[in-house]
């Protein structure tokens, strides 16, 4: 009987603890300095121009905030103007259901000094916006546990646009439209072959 | 290669199915495919298939399209307005094209004429430019009703609403298909090595060529009617052409056919509404992959194979007993209930729940389309053309009525856009509750105590001029056939020994 009891709260714990994961954002501290290459208003183009990322711990913080420090992801992120009606593209502090940050640029193993830096070209499926450069700092257990980020906390300053290719190619362009004259064409020929039929059946 | 049987030889025709007098088949053969009546069948559901498939390919792919067109959530929801408003005008003109060209040459024309705006889809570049395409591509929903006039054309009475309803569930499956081939073609395209943004438009020329090749199909194998094409019909005289503002002013006056156009709006412009909206809603609100939202969305989409033929048997099951009351509560409950499970839908925060309810919501959302259509067959015998465009229509108003209220912009949430719905589904079924037929009754009162009879129902569509002429005669046929609507228990008028019609020699 006691034992039941024990497991059934074990697993209740358990359940709790589940659900309080997913560390927010807003209990994150801005450790990390971030820079990158393009400058503010600059427009990059996706698959040919390259961005350099650097980043760094700010050593302003107390000694030892960085212990559990073991990873670093750079991310390429949406300026709130991209944001604006893009519900899929939505800030939420939550950083499991948070949508800001949907494009990787490196993942290193955490390393508190001056000289982290990578260079990326910019990849071809990244779509036209307006972007910053944030970096998230990962414990062992892939948790959230310190960011630093190119732009303020407001996300108004230092930022970049990318250009998209367009996906378009002439061959589908004149694929398109023969195709599509094609169609009107062989529908005139129908009304043709119809009235000639008409005609023909009449005058037997 | 057209298949016709000369006009002269009545006597000597053959015809692979058993016919009536008219020649309509009296037997419904789903795995034939003999002409004239059973390629007459498959032709029209498989033309329309490929309407649907066009009209509702690029939904499973906006998670693509919206970044390489910097789309908005106002940009998306306008076009999934656009597209299925253009039918709304169109599937009314259809029912005149049909009167006049011929079901076979009204709808190899439409498809013709909108495979260009699915060609087009490929190069567009601008939220402007989709709009346009999925508005013109839309056009191709107006393939409906020539599909069910071309059946009303084939099958007896007996068997129509099995016809219509099989022709019209199986092409609604397009809108299905469409989310599970679509995510396909793109992903084997992208395999092959184009970039995302490239994959997608090459991805969109599969449901043109399949529109335009069954066009062809359409215009090669079919035939209008069982003895002959139309233009050969009409310079024989075989048909008489009706007098086209009467047949207007008879289906606008008929109020009946306004109500069926507005809960028309709520079952099938409800599911042209989920087509648009349940792939992106998946993908974005449980984080499951373009093809996982793709499987999902088609799943409701596919239930079409039965549920909606289901509806039209379940309303001619229901009628043999309690006739057309028995339809009218039928429609409304099945209705309703898919009402109750859309405000559900919006609700369940899970994935498993959410599919779970979507399957069972869109077998009576559907089943509700099929029970339409067994009530809209006797609302008019000489305006049938466009009492169906007009509820067909309808359905496309109710699809752009409720996109254009929750589903634009970022007012609501999609799930709360979709409890909403399903509140809008209830109030619009209520008005089901004002049907009346004086001959038969309506959901709450019993046939007229006047003792209306059938033949008085449909003779006050004909002036007496016209019945003077004789012209009342096919109604008059329909409206003895139609006398089953009472149902067992036989509470309306006794049908007239003589109705005293003048003779048509005068």
């Amino acid at each position: 009987m006691a034992r039941a009891a024990l497991l059934v709260s074990s697993i209740l714990l358990s359940c709790l603890v589940a659900t309080s994961y997913g560390a927010t954002f807003s209990s994150l501290m801005r450790t990390l300095v971030v820079t990158a290459s393009p400058a503010a208003g600059q427009v990059v183009k996706s698959g040919e121009d390259k961005i350099t990322v650097s980043w760094s711990y700010n050593n302003t913080f107390a000694r030892g905030t960085d212990s559990t420090y073991k990873t670093i992801k750079v991310k390429l992120c949406y300026a709130p103007i991209s944001q604006v009606d893009r519900a899929w593209r939505k800030t939420v502090d939550d950083l499991s259901k948070d949508k800001t940050c949907q494009f990787n640029i490196v993942t290193k193993p955490y390393n508190p000094s001056n000289n982290n830096t990578f260079t990326w070209t910019v990849e071809r499926d990244t779509p036209t916006a307006t972007y910053f450069v944030r970096a998230y700092a990962y414990n062992s257990a892939e948790e959230e546990v310190g960011f630093g980020q190119t732009t303020d906390s407001h996300k108004t300053t230092n930022l970049f646009e990318v250009h998209a290719i367009s996906g378009r190619h002439t061959s589908l362009d004149i694929a398109s439209i023969c195709f599509s004259a094609f169609s009107v064409v062989s529908l005139f020929g129908f009304f043709f072959i119809e009235k000639r039929k008409a005609k023909a059946s009449q005058q037997k | 290669m057209e298949v016709e049987q000369k006009p002269n030889d009545l006597s000597t025709q053959k015809f692979p199915l058993p016919v009536d007098s008219e020649h309509k088949a009296t037997v419904f053969r789903v795995h034939s495919f003999a002409p004239p009546h059973m390629r007459a069948f498959h032709i029209s559901w498989i033309s329309f298939f490929s309407c649907f498939v066009s009209t509702f390919a690029a939904p499973p792919l906006l998670p693509i399209i919206r970044d390489n067109l910097n789309l908005t959530s106002t940009d998306i929801g306008n076009a999934g307005i656009a597209a299925v408003s253009g039918a709304i005008f169109a599937r009314v003109a259809m029912g005149t094209a049909c009167d006049l060209f011929g079901p076979r040459l009204a709808s190899s024309s439409l498809i013709l004429l909108t495979a260009p705006a699915v060609f087009c889809s490929s190069i567009s570049n601008s939220p402007v430019s989709f709009l346009l395409v999925r508005f013109f591509t839309g056009f191709s929903l107006a393939t409906f009703v020539s599909t069910q006039f071309w059946m009303s054309s084939m099958f007896t009475a007996r068997v129509v609403g099995t016809a219509n309803g099989l022709a019209g569930g199986w092409g609604n499956l397009g809108g299905g298909a469409t989310q599970l081939i679509m995510p396909l073609v793109f992903s084997v395209i992208r395999d092959i090595g184009a970039t995302k943004f490239t994959a997608w438009r090459i991805a969109f020329f599969i449901p043109a060529l399949f529109q335009t090749l069954s066009a062809y199909a359409v215009f090669f194998l079919g035939q209008d009617m069982p003895d002959g094409n139309y233009s050969k019909l009409h310079k024989s005289g075989e048909r008489h052409k009706d007098n086209f503002p009467q047949v207007l002013y008879h289906a606008v006056t008929n109020y009946r056919g306004w109500i069926l156009a507005l809960t028309y709006g709520y079952c099938f412009g409800v599911e042209l509404t989920v087509d648009n909206i349940i792939a992106q809603y998946f993908y974005d609100r449980f984080n499951v992959n373009l093809r996982t939202a793709g499987m999902i969305a088609a799943s409701f989409g596919l239930a079409n194979i039965f549920s909606r033929p289901g509806g039209g048997i379940l309303s001619d099951a229901v009628a043999k007993r309690f006739g057309m009351r028995g339809r009218l509560w039928t429609l409304w409950m099945v209705q309703t209930i898919g009402g109750l499970l859309c405000v559900l839908l919006g609700k369940v925060g899970s994935l498993g729940a959410s599919v779970a309810v979507m399957l069972v919501f869109s077998i009576f959302c559907q089943a509700a389309c099929g029970l339409t259509f067994g009530v809209v067959p006797f609302v008019s015998r000489r305006s049938l053309g466009i009492i169906s465009g007009m509820t067909g229509g309808g359905g496309n108003v109710g699809a752009v009525l409720t996109q254009v209220i929750l589903f634009r912009g970022s007012r609501f949430s999609t799930e709360t856009g979709i409890t909403l719905m399903g509140i809008m589904i209830l109030c619009c079924s209520l008005p089901i509750w004002l049907i009346y037929f004086p001959q038969w009754g309506g959901m709450f009162h019993g046939p007229s105590s006047k003792g209306t009879t059938e033949e008085e129902y449909y003779m006050s569509e004909w002036s007496s001029t016209e019945r003077n002429k004789g012209f009342h005669q096919a109604s008059m046929k329909f409206a003895d056939n139609s006398r089953s609507e009472r149902g067992k228990r036989v509470e309306s008028a006794p049908a007239p020994v003589d109705q005293g019609t003048p003779s048509p020699d005068v």
